[in-house]
């Protein structure tokens, strides 16, 4: 990626592991883009032929359900027929026509198989094309093998491969994300508002990266000659304050994302109606959550929603509060004028683990993030702290999966206390390590000075 | 008013006429090991008042009880259903709304779960399936002492010791099915009584027409192999001084397949329980053999599944998978099911599910200890989360299904034969089958330590004994989690402010 001539986000470049002097096959491996993007598309290639044989061959699937879904939708739209008539099809119909080839039949069985197998095909593209603009991202504060080398932790994750070959199209979120950070770093605010509007119409919560972007985007950023001198000075009227905010940049990513979000949903609405509405948005807003999920919530409004004039308080009506306060307003005021890649990551964070529904699924939704601001952690400075995290952040998990076991498949009442308090753990994990990344922040900014 | 009794044997078993004896209005003989029917049909008018209030707008409706203890059934009688309430019932205009459906059901049979036809009930398609009725209901039915005691109240009087004892022996029956029309216009009530020794012993009643056959299975030379005979004696009592020999063949579309069958669940159960199906035998009804087709006939399993328990369409179409639980196709499940919902905000009883099983053709079979050849077929299943309650768990009975070969008539257009006197239809499988199949069913054995045609399973639910520090804990919890992540945000805020102020000094300096 070409270096835009607008001003370097990090001046830390120097925090960045400097590559080691004597070559070696793993510095090589780095050294030219091939090697990494051949070895991530043949592990996603791996994972998908086997996958394909353990379909075929044996009665558990490798398959996720999810995908079925989406492809049966695909399916009922070839024929012209909504995708809402797919049961638990909750997602906007661009997916299902995004997997149009999939319902193809064209009577040669390996043909179809490879039809049928087009979207998981098109999933992993999305994971490359998403590590190949992490790569570019990086590479605007380090030099490309470096930069490689920290997009390997996206590209040649397995579980991120083993996720989109298994067809779940949380890859193409992915790629959505990284191409709205590109694109607003690379200040091209027009594409930037495109693929927030469609991010949003694709899966909601995008929605949260909409104040920490425009919060970024002030003259000053955007690159405006004389931005520093036309500084308001304080005292200035708040109407005065307004107007130097609404910057025409500012206007340009509010009208476009919106104006895209919207016509979207026009479309989609014209075309399937209601249950376009219902199955897209309101389910997400009305559904129960009740099923066990790694979210604090969980035992809470399994017991609300079983005694619904019982609860004094309704907790799923200020959830939102902490989750949205931390992800669309303090988190991205606080950070994203620093660096907004980590502002990011901490708001994506805070939203899936502030979430009254947690599966492992929105793990994913950070971990595109994360390659941006490892390089400079203190979870890679201080190697016994990022064990820690990591080993904490394992554990609880770990700790949640055999009590979510021991209640789903041997049928003992784990609910309490084990799950709950597995769950609360897991949050609180969670929530220190948003902590360090936040506080890494201000130390990067101090050590700026 | 007119009753009917019947005692029907096995074949060899019959009665000499003159081991009876007609007393007027009253009929007595030896003990007999036979299965006794009832059947009671009622005109309309005659009727109690809220029952001819419901079924004015009724285009049919038929009402199946089956006890949950384990009974042998002898031909022609051997149609089975799974143990439990079932209601089967067409309006008779589409837009009827039928608000009192419930409240009367409930009236009579007790304890039932149901609000209204419309929320509780479940629809199936009249375009799949025309000879069908409209909708379903079930749920666990154990005992008719309810149903008793409303029918002692409205047919006997207080003093009717022999009324009251009558009524009262329904609580022995095996089944009870109510069924009303509106061709017939007629109620009628017929109870079936289990295999076992009884004498024969009834005695007319003022305004009541009785006819009590004594009958047993025949072969004569001329039946054909579809065909099944009756032999025996006939009697109207206060009118025939002798019972009549009589002896009449028909088709019966039940059938028995001379096998039986368990069911229980594998544990642990979790929250995916599997219903394993053991049968005896998975060869094909050996007395078919001339009416048998491969190609016609199949092995199934009809289950009512309650609210709480659900079998998933999605995972039943995989072929490998059904294949690697000895099935071969879902024929028909309830729709929609909910594949998410905790039992707690479902309407509906829950659904009704029909599986083709596929048993080994010949060869591939494994010995038991016994020798005998036993098969098992599993179905999975899935749980609702059901509402929280003290000490953690919750218990959802599941009633044995009907597990019955199937042989539908081989030419489409074949003429459907009249129904046999002791003919049971509209058993919620017969109707997603072509019309005259025959069914041979599989007789339902109960497992060791286990008395009952149903299976009890445990689902986990969160305890309610624990579950005081829920609220308070959650609170902290998040309240502290946030509170951090806040300080932290602080820091990175003063931090700024510092470094500003840092900046402002240098350009005073």
């Amino acid at each position: 990626m070409a270096k835009t001539p607008v001003p370097v986000e990090r001046a830390e470049t120097t925090l960045a592991p400097a590559p080691a002097p004597a070559p070696s096959i793993f510095t090589s491996f780095f050294c030219s883009p091939f090697p990494l993007y051949f070895s991530a598309a043949l592990l996603r290639l791996g994972f998908l032929l086997y996958g394909l044989w353990q379909d075929a061959n044996s009665p558990v699937k490798y398959t996720d359900i999810d995908y079925l879904v989406f492809t049966d939708a695909a399916r009922f739209a070839s024929q012209g027929q909504s995708p809402y008539e797919r049961e638990t099809y909750r997602y906007t119909p661009v997916l299902a026509w995004l997997l149009l080839p999939t319902a193809l039949a064209t009577g040669n069985s390996v043909l179809d198989a490879v039809l049928f197998s087009s979207g998981k095909v098109l999933f992993a593209a999305a994971d490359l094309l998403a590590g190949w603009l992490l790569e570019g991202i990086l590479a605007r504060s380090m030099d490309a093998a470096t930069a490689r080398k920290f997009s390997t932790i996206w590209l040649l994750n397995p579980m991120v491969a083993t996720i989109s070959t298994r067809g779940s199209s949380e890859g193409l979120l992915g790629v959505l994300v990284m191409g709205l950070l590109s694109a607003v770093l690379a200040r091209r605010t027009i594409l930037a508002g495109l693929l927030l509007g469609f991010g949003v119409h694709f899966k909601i919560y995008p929605f949260i990266y909409a104040p920490a972007i425009v919060w970024w985007m002030d003259n000053e950023r955007m690159g405006k000659p004389g931005a520093r001198k036309r500084k308001v000075p304080t005292g200035t009227s708040r109407f005065a304050q307004l107007a130097t905010f609404i910057t025409p940049e500012r206007w340009t990513l509010a009208a476009v994302s919106l104006m895209t979000f919207f016509s979207l949903n026009v479309s989609m609405f014209l075309l399937y109606g209601p249950p376009f509405f219902t199955h897209t948005f309101l389910h997400h807003v009305t559904r129960l959550d009740h099923r066990h999920n790694f979210s604090p919530y969980n035992t809470q409004l399994y017991l609300a929603s079983a005694f619904p004039s019982l609860s004094s308080l309704h907790i799923e009506s200020v959830a939102f509060i902490p989750q949205l306060g931390l992800s669309c307003v303090l988190i991205p005021l606080v950070l994203a004028k620093k660096d907004l890649p980590t502002a990011m990551l901490a708001q994506t964070f805070a939203f899936v683990t502030f979430n009254k529904v947690c599966t492992s699924q929105y793990f994913l939704w950070y971990m595109v993030l994360l390659p941006l601001y490892l390089p400079t952690s203190s979870f890679l400075r201080n190697k016994r702290l990022g064990v820690a995290a990591l080993a904490l952040w394992f554990a609880a998990q770990g700790l949640w999966l055999q009590q979510g076991y021991e209640l789903e498949f041997l049928g003992k009442s784990s609910f309490l206390p084990g799950l709950w308090l597995a769950s609360l753990a897991f949050f609180l994990v969670n929530c220190w390590i948003l902590g360090v990344i936040i506080g890494d922040v201000g130390q990067r900014s101090k050590a700026a000075l | 008013m007119r009753e009917r009794i019947t005692y029907v044997q096995k074949l060899g078993d019959s009665l000499e006429p003159s081991a009876i004896t007609i007393d007027g209005g009253k009929i007595s003989g030896p003990e007999v090991h036979a299965v006794r029917e009832d059947r009671l049909t009622i005109a309309l008018d005659e009727l109690p008042s809220e029952l001819r209030a419901l079924l004015k707008d009724a285009q049919e409706l038929h009402i199946r009880w089956v006890s949950t203890t384990p009974y042998e059934a002898i031909s022609p009688l051997l149609a089975r259903l799974p143990p439990g309430f079932h209601v089967f019932f067409t309006p008779r205009r589409e837009e009827a709304v039928f608000t009192s459906l419930c409240a009367t059901l409930a009236k009579i049979f007790g304890d039932l779960s149901c609000s209204t036809p419309a929320e509780s009930f479940t629809s199936l398609p009249q375009d799949r399936f025309p000879h069908a009725p409209a909708l379903q209901y079930f749920q666990q039915l154990d005992s008719l002492s309810h149903f008793i005691h409303y029918a002692q109240d409205q047919l006997c009087r207080a003093t009717d010791a022999a009324c009251l004892a009558r009524l009262g022996s329904l609580s022995k029956a095996s089944s009870l099915d109510i069924d009303y029309d509106t061709t017939s216009r007629v109620l009628r009530a017929t109870a079936t009584w289990p295999y076992q020794r009884q004498p024969v012993e009834a005695t007319s009643r003022p305004q009541l027409r009785t006819e009590v056959g004594i009958l047993s299975t025949d072969k004569p030379q001329t039946l054909e192999p579809h065909e099944i005979g009756i032999s025996g004696l006939l009697t109207v009592l206060g009118q025939d001084a002798n019972p009549s020999p009589t002896m009449f063949t028909f088709v019966s579309r039940h059938r028995d397949a001379e096998s039986s069958f368990s069911a229980r669940f594998l544990r642990p159960t979790g929250f995916h329980p599997t219903l394993q199906l053991r049968l005896t035998s998975p060869d094909p009804p050996p007395s078919a053999s001339a009416a048998f087709s491969p190609d016609h006939c199949s092995l199934h399993a009809y289950l009512t599944l309650p609210r709480p328990i659900f079998a998933d369409k999605y995972q039943l179409a995989d072929p490998i998978f059904l294949a690697s639980k000895n099935l071969s196709a879902l024929r028909y499940t309830t729709q929609p099911v909910d594949l998410e919902a905790p039992a707690y905000v479902l309407p509906q009883w829950g659904s009704a599910v029909l599986l083709d099983l596929s048993p080994p053709r010949a060869a591939e079979k494994t010995e038991t200890e016994d020798g005998r050849a036993d098969w098992t077929a599993e179905i999975p299943l899935h749980l609702r989360y059901l509402p929280p309650a003290q000490g953690g768990y919750e218990s959802v009975h599941v009633p044995y299904p009907a597990v019955f070969w199937a042989c539908e008539p081989e030419q489409e257009d074949e003429e459907v034969q009249p129904p046999g006197p002791f003919e049971r239809s509209k058993l919620g499988y017969d109707g997603l089958f072509a019309e005259g199949t025959v069914f041979w069913h599989v007789e339902p054995r109960s497992v060791e330590g286990n008395q009952r045609l149903v299976n009890d399973v445990g689902v986990p639910v969160l305890d309610l004994e624990r579950a005081g520090w829920v609220n308070v804990g959650t609170a902290v919890a998040v309240a502290v989690g946030f509170a951090w992540v806040v300080w932290k945000l602080v820091g990175v805020w003063r931090g700024e402010a510092e470094k500003k102020g840092t900046q402002g000094e240098k350009k005073r300096q």
